[in-house]
């Protein structure tokens, strides 16, 4: 990757990005309140079962079709990633959560830099003829920065768990420590979901989390909440 | 049907169609040490076509080869112009090499409900797989229940079922599946080998939603188990009911308080809820339990609430002897 594509995925994998991505805490919020979730080991198993069966299964693979497409130029085969993807993420909250943030970074990435592609793909989104869910966009956005399609996966797995972790900071007594310890020891999880999502079609994404279905089920409803979802 | 215990035949000679799913394509290259894939009993077809007529709903065509067997339709539904068939199989289940072929169609304002008669056992597998692949299809109007018995898988099973539901604009559909990992009573629990079920639904302008389970206990390299946090943590059944019907306008909160409501009053413990489908499609409810009937009981209270709302009566009574 040239300098300025590795700079580009510094500052897309940073939590100085400004794309709202605080404010999701993808049904860790109603974890925490069930305590199912209480220390940072039933942290690690949670974050674990989001990569493993959520991420690679399904975002990564959205992630790279947009990043296939976007590099072709093929701005439909993008949005036809972006759609497929929110209608296998049948959680309305984490649809939510995922449009919301994708929407910001394509606005984020039009203002920054000169970008065709992505002004059409804004465009789209604004007429609601396409979801911006988040890992197209970002497929999208590293492929016209020239990242490289395994990097932005990575970069999308490693921003998701640095704010889940975020997240788990406001929401449960765990410090600093801890949170950089979970980054380094999810490293696995993270290489084995990458992976998983290298000979998957769009038409063969699994994502199976039920129990993180059905508590966000219950976090939509909830009368206090923290985090969007 | 053949047993699954492998025998002195000739191992199944015909060439697979090729497996339906990646995650099958080793199983699939197994022959079959038994009555080979695609012999009498093995290859289970059902058609079912409900057209409306001047006094309600009626079975216009069926065509059942063994497993599956109809035997007329049942007047027992709570809706006046509903038709009903319970599906029977006069087999012990399903077994290694078994491939089932359903069809349903529902015709313009048509109303049909379509159900087992009891629970099917995925049996016990050492090569090949089985599969199962529905085709559901309901015209302009028109209304379908499938909401089939649960599937138990048995030891060593690996299933595959993908189901296609196609709607007509104005058309409405309820499908449920209940998976109980194994012979419970009996401390058979999370002991298959795979099971992957698919559900993909489209309507007049194209996919609506698509969903996936995908358990494998026997994949140990497979990442997080069913037992894993968020996945299905503590409990064992599975339950999944979707109210597909884009023109409606449903109330996710409704069905979601009937649901949770059921589960905290239910015996022994559950979990359940419901959220809005994308694309407008309807509503997806889903119910974690200890034991099968609790399951069947919290998505049966969400059934009748959807039927209230799209059809006006409440779902047939659950029990079926």
């Amino acid at each position: 990757m040239s300098d300025d594509a590795t700079l580009s995925a510094f500052r897309l994998a940073d939590s100085f990005l400004p794309d709202g991505s605080h404010t999701a805490s993808y049904g860790l919020e109603q974890f925490v309140q069930a305590d199912r979730v209480t220390d940072a080991d039933e942290l690690e198993a949670l974050l674990e079962t989001y990569l493993r069966r959520q991420v690679g299964p399904a975002d990564l693979v959205a992630l790279r079709a947009a990043h296939a497409g976007a590099g072709d130029g093929d701005l439909d085969a993008v949005l036809r990633a972006d759609r497929r993807l929110a209608a296998t993420t049948l959680a309305a909250e984490f649809r939510e959560s995922a449009t919301a943030a994708g929407g910001r970074l394509l606005d984020l990435q039009c203002a920054a830099r000169e970008a065709p592609l992505l002004e059409r793909y804004a465009r789209r989104v604004d007429a609601r003829d396409a979801p911006g869910m988040h890992p197209a966009v970002l497929g999208a956005a590293t492929a016209v920065a020239g990242v490289g399609e395994r990097e932005a996966c990575l970069l999308c797995c490693h921003a998701l768990v640095t704010g889940l972790l975020g997240a788990a900071q406001r929401l449960l007594a765990l410090g600093h420590t801890d949170a950089q310890r979970l980054l380094v020891a999810l490293r696995p999880a993270i290489r084995a979901a990458v992976d998983d999502s290298t000979t998957r079609a769009l038409a063969d994404m699994t994502p199976f989390t039920p129990l993180v279905d059905v508590l966000t089920a219950e976090h939509e409803r909830a009368d206090r909440r923290l985090f969007t979802s | 049907m053949a047993t699954d215990a492998p025998g002195e035949g000739e191992p199944g000679d015909r060439e697979d169609e090729g497996a339906p799913h990646p995650a099958f394509a080793g199983y699939a290259a197994e022959p079959v040490p038994q009555a080979a894939v695609g012999s009498p009993g093995k290859d289970g077809v059902l058609e079912l076509r409900f057209e409306r007529g001047e006094r309600g709903t009626a079975l216009s065509h069926d065509y059942a080869t063994v497993p599956f067997h109809v035997s007329g339709t049942l007047g027992h539904d709570p809706h006046p112009d509903a038709e009903t068939v319970f599906v029977q199989s006069p087999t012990g289940g399903v077994a290694q090499g078994d491939r089932h072929d359903v069809t349903v169609r529902v015709d313009a304002d048509a109303v049909a409900h379509v159900s087992t008669q009891s629970a099917m056992k995925v049996q016990t597998m050492r090569a090949n797989y089985a599969a199962a692949e529905t085709r559901l299809s309901v015209g302009p109007g028109g209304h379908l229940d499938y909401v089939p018995e649960p599937t138990i898988l048995h030891e060593g099973a690996r299933y595959h079922a993908s189901l296609d539901l196609d709607l007509a604009a104005g058309a409405s559909a309820v499908l449920g599946e209940v998976l109980v990992p194994g012979r419970l009573a009996r401390g058979e629990r999370f002991d298959f080998e795979r099971c992957l079920s698919q559900v993909r639904a489209t309507g007049p302008d194209g996919l609506l939603f698509e969903d996936a389970t995908h358990l494998a206990p026997g994949d140990d390299a497979g990442g997080p188990g069913p037992t894993a946090p968020g996945v299905l943590g503590e409990f064992a059944v599975y339950g999944t009911l979707f109210v597909v019907a884009p023109d409606a306008a449903l109330s996710s909160d409704d069905l979601h308080d009937v649901v949770a409501a059921a589960c905290a009053d239910a015996p022994n413990p559950a979990r359940g809820g419901a959220t809005r489908l994308p694309n407008g499609a309807g509503v997806a409810v889903r119910v974690l339990g200890d034991r099968g009937e609790t399951v069947s009981a919290g998505l049966h209270s969400a059934w009748s609430a959807a039927r209230r709302e799209l059809l006006g009566a409440p779902a047939p009574a659950g029990r079926k002897y």
